[in-house]
């Protein structure tokens, strides 16, 4: 067989591959865009028939629940949480990867270790922290809660990307007459771009799909999030399967976005250990 | 080959001054740098720990955090937990649910960073496809699944029924004996990225010299693969799957958003008895005891495990 040969073989190979993977959104797609006397069968038709396509579970969705609500609410806990998370792990993320003491290793594998805390059993103090200090159904709570959750790892990944970037960079600065804050600012954080890029991505991904901060320390509905609704629909006594994927589409749209965004610092230097929540 | 450990030290970059000789200044900043991610994480991680320690010991149902201090000390919630039979089925089922849902998400991690390690056209387009479940929420993965395993109209039995392996209307997520499977295949889907993300990093830091000499020796492709490829995957292929172990061991929304433990308990995870236990029976307290063995539980696994691995990689 000719290397070209071998080369559309593997190409073939791959996309059956990527086909089967992407079956469940494929089939989260279809469903959304067919009526239910189509989806509602025993034998489904696995291409959407042409004349049968619409809009109308999108239209449905859109009217009937509160979706532009969670939206709006996701996203304002996620710009949030991602800020004041960014923010604080830079820092501390440069600090790391600068200045080696022994208390701030102490501090990254403590760091580290918070990564394993299962969020079940975290939202459980601060439910109670949380009833103390009046933070339950509110947005700053959800993003108070997220920060917990995201400064440990981006920490990391901050950590991570300054570890790429050669000290003599600040030594130069230093020689030019620069304090080491403004080092970092007009030198450092210029140069990670990228990864704060990534990070800021990473950290937006993960609070967009947090579920069991927004279902416990929210109880009002219109301070739902998205995943917080999306599972309303699940233990309805007849789920209305269409406008669910429609909504569920609706939801993937920005993490997919996002992702594609995100995929090129994936694969290249991210993997050290900090990538997944 | 490389299998002898050189005896250097890890190598980080070199010349980097040691605490003792930071000049006072700069430890003042290295200081002030950390400062806000440890206020972060003393409030948000430390405190919650100690809460969580002190709710374990303090039987009552005290909701507000005054009247739960106020409780007083005993081990009355630890005594009943040991002698909840919910508590070793969860352990159980936690055990199957991690297990299960590693090895097949190992394995197709494994083929597919193999697969996409090659070159073919659109390569880096089919990769990024390959790999966006992982950005997928826990909670929308779940009712996906949920959809595409329903007994009547889901598509996974039409399709069992068109190739005529059964005519039954199986509900996998509502059949206790089918449960278990059910939660599995959603969480394997979500995290194979991960494996491959990480086995792809790999395979791309080994040196094509490698495989240029094994093919002049004659090497088949197995042979090529046990004594270069593996050899240089290994390392961060088993901290991925420890890490992968402790992540699905807590998972909570793929199994809670479609099953919520059930049917009859049948998919009750640790992760997920602690909830219940705390939001469905409001008894925090004992929900606070099963979270400390938990934790304790991840801890001995991951001191077992890190042993294991520096055995692995002397």
């Amino acid at each position: 067989m000719s290397a070209r040969a071998r080369r559309w073989l593997l190409f073939a190979l791959a996309a059956l591959v990527v086909a089967v993977v992407l079956f469940p959104v494929y089939w989260m797609v279809v469903t959304s865009l067919l009526p239910s006397s189509v989806v509602l069968s025993r034998h489904p038709p696995l291409l959407p028939p042409p004349g049968q396509v619409s809009f109308a579970a999108f239209a449905e969705v859109f009217s009937r629940r509160p979706v532009l609500t969670w939206i709006l609410n996701s996203t304002l806990v996620v710009a949030g949480s991602t800020a004041v998370s960014l923010a604080i792990s830079t820092l501390a993320g440069y600090s790391l990867s600068r200045f080696h003491t022994p208390a701030q290793k102490a501090a990254g594998a403590a760091l580290l270790l918070t990564k394993m805390l299962p969020g079940s059993l975290i939202v459980i103090p601060f439910f109670v922290m949380f009833t103390t200090a009046h933070l339950i159904d509110t947005r700053l709570g959800l993003i108070v809660a997220n920060v917990a959750v995201g400064v440990p790892f981006a920490t990391w990944m901050m950590k991570g990307f300054f570890d790429t970037l050669p000290r003599e960079l600040e030594q130069a600065a230093a020689i030019d007459g620069c304090t080491p804050l403004q080092a970092l600012w007009h030198v450092i954080l210029p140069l990670a771009r990228p990864g704060l890029a990534a990070c800021g991505i990473y950290l937006a991904i993960v609070a967009w799909s947090e579920f069991v901060f927004a279902r416990t320390l929210v109880t009002k509905a219109d301070l739902w999030t998205v995943t917080v609704g999306l599972q309303s629909f699940v233990g309805e006594y007849l789920v209305d399967w269409p406008a669910l994927m429609a909504a569920g589409v609706v939801s993937l749209v920005p993490m997919f976005v996002l992702f594609l965004l995100l995929e090129p610092f994936l694969v290249s230097g991210l993997t050290s250990g900090a990538v997944k929540q | 080959m490389t299998s002898a450990a050189a005896p250097s030290p890890p190598a980080g970059p070199p010349a980097r001054r040691r605490g003792s000789s930071l000049k006072a200044g700069e430890r003042r900043l290295a200081w002030l740098l950390l400062l806000p991610a440890f206020a972060a994480v003393a409030a948000l991680v430390a405190w919650p720990l100690y809460v969580i320690v002190q709710m374990s010991l303090r039987p009552g149902r005290a909701l507000a955090l005054s009247q739960l201090m106020s409780q007083p000390l005993g081990l009355a919630n630890y005594e009943r937990v040991l002698n909840l039979p919910a508590l070793w089925a969860a352990y159980g089922h936690s055990a199957v649910y991690t297990v299960g849902s590693l090895i097949p998400a190992f394995a197709c991690g494994l083929v597919f960073a193999l697969l996409f390690h090659r070159a073919f056209p659109a390569r880096r387009w089919l990769r990024s496809l390959l790999l966006l479940p992982w950005a997928v929420p826990g909670v929308v993965v779940s009712i996906t699944f949920l959809w595409m395993l329903d007994a009547s109209y889901g598509v996974a039995n039409a399709m069992l029924r068109d190739a005529g392996i059964t005519r039954a209307d199986i509900a996998w997520f509502v059949d206790a004996r089918t449960a278990m499977a059910a939660v599995i295949a959603p969480t394997v889907w979500k995290s194979f990225p991960f494996f491959t993300i990480t086995i792809l990093a790999a395979l791309q830091s080994i040196p094509a010299s490698l495989y240029e000499a094994a093919r002049v020796d004659g090497a088949t492709a197995r042979q090529q693969f046990v004594h270069v490829t593996w050899p240089g995957i290994r390392r961060p292929a088993l901290l991925a799957v420890l890490l992968n172990a402790l992540w699905t061991f807590r998972e909570f929304d793929i199994i809670y958003a479609s099953t919520r433990g059930g049917p009859a308990g049948a998919t009750e995870t640790l992760g997920i008895l602690v909830y219940r236990e705390a939001f469905e029976s409001f008894r925090f307290g004992t929900a606070a005891a099963i979270g400390v063995l938990m934790l304790a539980t991840a801890a001995v696994f991951v001191v077992l495990a890190m042993r294991f691995l520096r055995e692995e990689f002397r």
